[in-house]
């Protein structure tokens, strides 16, 4: 059961991590995407004309979380816009050795590429190695693998700038504000993802004297405790001027959590992108004010890192040969002002 | 031969000598000594809120609170006591809650208002109850295992409704009833459902007919079914009652958290079998207290609230939860054989 | 015998469990190298005995003496430490280990104490199979895959793998067929001329007269005979020791007249395979109607039968005429029927529970209305029904499990009481009741046919049926042999009847 429950919580935490920059000249909802195709020029770099025929196997962990959802949707359509693309999809699976399984299927079928979501990183190590062994790359989404030999290029979210960039959209909120106090929900204590956005967070603050850090607690990713651990802390905390939630999913059990205590005395920033957070923030009503990013438009990215990597070309924009090997897509605060062009990356 | 032979004894040989209770246990009764000792235990989780958090923890909010988060897994310790006292086991009331709360939470289901997401949170509810009581009463499956297995296609059930997303609540009736205003003096309308459940699983179990064929399945189900008692029949209710637990649960939930989410009542079925059993329920069945299994539950609920005030982190408060386990079962053990 | 002490003696072992005492002074004398036959119905205290011989269970009084020497049996362990090794009638194997481990279990080879030796283990567990003259059993099988027969010789094994002076057999036979049977009496007899004792426990007697030397008998916990010469004793002699009474119970005296009335129960043809054949009786209000019969003769099976606890493989039931859905507990019960099972602990009592909740149990709708129970109207109908028995102590308040056997008896019979049944089915009403209080029983029986139930009584006790019964019928081996008015047959024919077809005495 323990198993169950922790695998559980490693989806929720890679979806908790929500939308964020992505990629310059990898995503259409980049707004300097235009811009940056004119660049490359002297070198084969990836564009939207059709190329070489390209088969990508992509392999992702079952769809059991709206952001895991997102991100197979990301691949899909990414994949249709251009022709020269045929997508080999396995049928999502949380079991590691079923994965594999099909993992291994992809590698026999001698697909170009591999996009692979693994279930649990450091358990299909193994089967990245087999493939870069047997001469496929591998794109290595979120979950990073064990050894950087087991793929060419990893693909994944900043969660550390998550806690980083919160703590520094809350910073300049409260900073003329004297013995300002802040409060944390953070996600599954047990997981290292959760550990990072804390760590973010708590290094941010630090460039605020005046602010104070004065509780935490940890849900678990899901509604039902992000309301009854925020019932809790805002049972304790009777007086705070900012809350930093890592997860919009747990987020919405902490918004009904406030609602039912009737408190509107704070300013709260969400994490991960979820359309309801957007919707929130647009709408301007409450206390959510803001989320920062981690984006499913990292598997469109992906798509387009396993095509350029398929055409043996780089990435427009950059000036190398080939693409690079690892991105780290950026966790950018999404608040009343922007978040209408993120309104379509926000997951359900 | 007669040599032999042991010398026939008299007809006056008495009854073998046997050990009672000391008299006072037997006017005090052993439930009674287990409820003051669980009320003892909870008393001074009380002071401890008092002492640390004197402002936040001794307040009318804060009991609210503590009452509020312990309805819902309350219900289901409810239902769960009775089927460990019947000498079964229900491992899958967690992901029948999820799947309940999912099933009434769905865009067709939120049409149909109050009503319907009432109507479908608790025939959803019945229904897995029932099929775990088919399973085990006519399939003949172990407990454990047709639960297990139901535990498993729930949660997968309730993600393929939900595809992983939370379907938040728009009803506004359904909401209120966990919002402030509507508190009956002062009286959370989730902690009044709760309240209604312990009384009714009391006196069902205590004062009727069924209560007493659930004890007796537990405690002996061939002497049970060699008095005439249907065994088979009985099981099959208490699964259904179980699932009826369940779904009023994912109701209350539906209506706290405001959504219904495929993870929803994670490890539900721990916490209710954990506080069954520091609630003096016999997990080999046959006897079991409701009043023990809420006054296991407020313990629990109790303890998390006020690490939570104290802003003491998850792993403390698991540490904590294990210990108190221990030391319930062990002291109950000791009072069992000083009995 | 040899003028050394015995190898063992026990004398005066006394063991209460709560509402019985299972043993009662038993005293026992086993000398080396010889076979050593302990006899008794089920219940008379043999597995008792030899748990506490095998140190599972601590005598409450009594010497055991080993050697001469006192000595306490504090576990299995020290037992075993002794020379005393004990096959149970449940083998007590591991079916997932190999027959090697299983015979060095908790006494493994090993090389720097603990790693495993397993080829050391396998090479002395093929010796010890081939001195038992099984060397075709292969020390790497798993114990799960070989015969019952197999199965004991690898118990056997086990036993001898340790030092062993003392080996009990409890019903070692039961499970093997004729020749396996003869195997085994080979082993016993190559044991005992190396100088080990045998306590060997059975219930056929022609085993006994085979292999043993003496012969102890067991009867309501208590040795009624010590140290029988097993070849010459007559076994109508050992038979009535088993079966016979000590103490001359006054019984109650039958109505003079006989009941005249339609018969409520009638069982027409009624047979299980491998249990019963075919069986036809009646019992009419105010009658009671006794099965006597040795162990496996298929005296409880017939009654749960009759009861619906066992699925008849044919024949049916009538309650006043009308045919009972066959393997219904539920239906035999609204009928009228009810059972006081053999094991009463197991299939009847509620021992969490308190008398007044044993005895309602199976009438509860009495006093309840719409499911709602009226305690105060269920506790007065258990006092009512427990004080008519005179149930002590007068409070149905305590917990069943405080009574004594002959109280808990009571309770099940109050249950019935309660319950308005007509027909009440008796298996073994006395086992573990004190001596004392079972006249009691006799005389509580009586009544409630006088006031008109009809009693279907079996009980391997020959004087307490003859003595309560108003017809008796024999069984042997599964059928009826005899059916006959109480009054017309007396404890040596009833003997003869029950043991027909045995060896001669």
């Amino acid at each position: 059961m323990t198993k169950l429950t922790s695998r559980r919580g490693l989806l929720f935490g890679a979806a908790a991590v929500s939308a964020g920059a992505v990629l310059t000249g990898c995503t259409s909802n980049d707004p300097d995407d235009g811009d940056d195709k004119a660049a490359a020029d002297t070198q084969p770099a990836a564009d939207d004309k059709p190329g070489k025929p390209v088969t990508i196997g992509y392999a992702g962990p079952q769809a059991d979380h709206g952001w895991l959802n997102a991100v197979n949707d990301q691949a899909k359509k990414r994949a249709e816009k251009y022709s020269e693309i045929t997508m080999e999809i396995t049928e999502g699976s949380n079991d590691t050795a079923q994965q594999i399984g099909q993992i291994e299927t992809l590698i026999n079928k001698k697909v170009d590429v591999l996009v692979i979501l693994p279930a649990d990183g450091k358990a299909l190590t193994q089967v990245g190695l087999k493939a870069m062994r047997a001469g496929i790359p591998v794109i290595n989404l979120d979950r990073i693998f064990n050894s950087p030999q087991a793929y060419r290029c990893w693909v994944g979210g900043d969660n550390y700038g998550m806690g980083l960039n919160a703590a520094h959209y809350i910073g300049e909120k409260l900073k003329d504000k004297p013995n300002a106090k802040v409060i944390e929900l953070a996600g599954i204590d047990n997981l290292e993802l959760t550990q990072q956005r804390t760590q973010g967070f708590d290094d941010g603050l630090k460039n605020y004297p005046n602010i104070k850090k004065v509780a935490r607690q940890a849900a678990e990713f899901t509604v039902e405790s992000g309301q009854s651990k925020m019932a809790q802390l805002l049972q304790a905390q009777s007086d705070f001027d900012a809350l930093w939630n890592h997860d919009d999913d747990q987020g919405v059990g902490a918004l009904r959590a406030i609602e039912q205590a009737g408190r509107d005395d704070f300013l709260m920033v969400g994490g991960a992108g979820a359309l309801s957070a957007f919707q929130a923030i647009k709408a301007d009503s409450g206390v959510l004010k803001a989320t920062v990013l981690y984006p499913p438009t990292m598997a469109a990215s992906a798509i387009d890192l396993a095509r350029a990597l398929g055409q043996g070309k780089g990435v427009s924009g950059l000036a190398e040969f080939e693409i690079p090997s690892t991105v780290t897509c950026y966790s950018a605060v999404v608040d009343k002002d922007n978040v209408d062009q993120y309104m379509s990356t926000g997951f359900k | 031969m007669t040599q032999h032979v042991s010398p026939p004894r008299d007809g006056t040989g008495k009854a073998a000598p046997l050990d009672g209770p000391p008299a006072w246990r037997v006017r005090l009764g052993r439930a009674d000594v287990r409820t003051l000792t669980l009320l003892g235990v909870l008393a001074v989780l009380v002071l401890i809120g008092g002492i640390t958090q004197p402002d936040s923890f001794l307040d009318t909010h804060n009991l609210q609170l503590v009452l509020t988060q312990a309805s819902v897994i309350g219900v289901v310790t409810v239902g769960m006591t009775f089927v460990i006292v019947s000498g079964g086991i229900d491992l899958s009331v967690g992901a029948i809650v999820a799947l309940s709360s999912v099933w009434a939470t769905t865009v067709a289901t939120q049409e149909y208002g109050f009503a319907g997401i009432l109507f479908t949170a608790i025939v959803v509810g019945v229904g897995c109850g029932l099929v775990n009581g088919l399973l085990i009463s006519f399939g003949g499956m172990v407990p454990f295992i047709a639960t297990l297995a139901m535990l498993a296609s729930a949660r997968g059930l309730a993600l393929q409704i939900t595809d992983g997303r939370t379907q938040v609540v728009t009803v506004p009736s359904v909401l209120d009833l966990a919002e402030r205003d509507s508190y009956v003096l002062g009286i959370p309308p989730l902690v009044l459902v709760f309240a209604a459940v312990t009384v009714v699983g009391w006196l069902v179990l205590n004062r009727t007919t069924f209560g007493r064929r659930t004890v007796a399945v537990g405690g002996n189900a061939e002497a049970a079914r060699l008095a005439g008692i249907d065994v088979r029949r009985q099981r099959l209710y208490l699964y259904l009652l179980s699932g009826l637990c369940c779904g009023i649960a994912a109701f209350l939930l539906i209506a706290l958290a405001g959504s219904g989410q495929n993870t929803n009542g994670n490890l539900y079925e721990l916490d209710a079998i954990a506080a069954a059993i520091i609630g003096g329920t016999l997990l080999t069945g046959g006897r079991g207290h409701i009043i023990g299994s809420v006054l296991g539950v407020l313990i629990f609920t109790t303890i998390t609230n006020i690490f939570a005030l104290n802003n003491l982190q998850t792993d403390v408060q698991q540490i904590a939860k294990g210990a108190i386990i221990v030391a319930a079962v062990l002291v109950q053990r000791r009072t069992a054989s000083t009995h | 015998m040899a003028p050394e002490p015995p190898l063992l003696s026990m004398s005066g072992i006394t063991k209460s469990f709560p509402g019985v005492r299972a043993l009662d002074g038993v005293d026992l004398d086993v000398q080396a190298g010889e076979v050593h036959c302990l006899l008794g119905q089920n219940g008379a205290g043999k597995s008792t005995l030899i748990k506490v011989l095998a140190g599972a269970h601590q005598p409450d009084t009594g010497t055991i003496r080993w050697r001469g020497e006192e000595v306490t049996l504090r576990s299995p362990i020290a037992a075993m430490r002794l020379g005393i090794a004990t096959i149970y009638q449940e083998l007590d194997l591991v079916e997932h280990l190999s027959v090697a481990e299983n015979v060095h279990l908790g006494h493994e080879p090993t090389a720097a104490g603990f790693v495993v030796r397993g080829k050391a283990a396998k090479a002395s567990t093929a010796a010890l199979l081939k001195r038992l003259g099984h060397p075709e059993v292969d020390p790497g099988r798993l114990v799960g895959d070989l015969s019952a027969a197999q199965q004991q010789i690898v118990s056997m094994a086990r036993a001898l793998s340790h030092d062993v002076r003392l080996i009990v057999m409890d019903e070692p036979s039961a499970a093997l067929d004729p020749d396996e049977v003869d195997h085994l009496f080979r082993i016993v007899a190559d044991l005992t001329a190396d100088g080990v004792a045998v306590v060997y426990i059975s219930h056929r007697l022609e085993e006994i007269r085979r292999i043993g030397d003496r012969v102890t008998v067991l009867k309501d916990g208590r040795a009624v005979a010590r140290g029988l010469p097993a070849e010459s004793t007559p076994t109508r002699d050992v038979v009535a020791l088993m079966t016979g009474r000590n103490v001359e119970y006054v019984f109650p005296e039958r109505p003079t007249a006989p009941p005249a009335a339609e018969p409520v129960l009638s069982v027409r043809g009624l047979a299980r395979h491998g249990e019963f054949a075919p069986l036809d009786l009646e019992v009419r209000p105010g009658e009671i109607v006794g099965l006597a019969g040795l162990v496996g003769s298929g005296r409880s099976e017939i009654l749960e039968t009759v009861y619906g606890a066992r699925k008849a493989s044919a024949g049916q039931v009538l309650v006043d005429g009308r045919p009972l859905r066959p393997g219904s507990v539920r239906a035999a019960v609204r009928a009228g029927l009810g059972l006081a099972p053999e094991e009463r602990k197991a299939q009847a009592l509620l021992m969490l529970e308190s008398v007044t909740r044993n005895v309602s149990v199976s009438a509860m709708s009495r006093f309840s209305r719409g499911g709602w129970i009226d305690r105060g109207a269920e506790l007065g109908a258990a006092r009512k029904a427990t004080r008519e028995l005179s149930l002590r102590p007068d409070n149905p308040s305590v917990p069943v499990r405080t009574l004594s056997g002959g109280n808990q008896q009571k309770a099940v019979l109050a249950r019935w009481l309660l319950r308005g049944c007509r027909v009440l089915l008796l298996d073994e009403p006395t086992r573990g009741v004190d001596v004392g209080a079972r006249a009691e029983l006799y005389a509580v029986i009586r009544r409630l046919a006088d006031e008109g139930l009809a009693v279907l009584l079996v009980s391997s006790e020959v004087p307490e049926v003859l003595g309560l019964a108003d017809r008796v019928l024999v069984l042997r081996e599964g059928r009826v042999v005899h059916e006959a008015p109480a009054r017309e047959l007396d404890e040596p024919r009833v003997l003869d009847l029950v043991m027909e077809g045995s060896p001669a005495s």
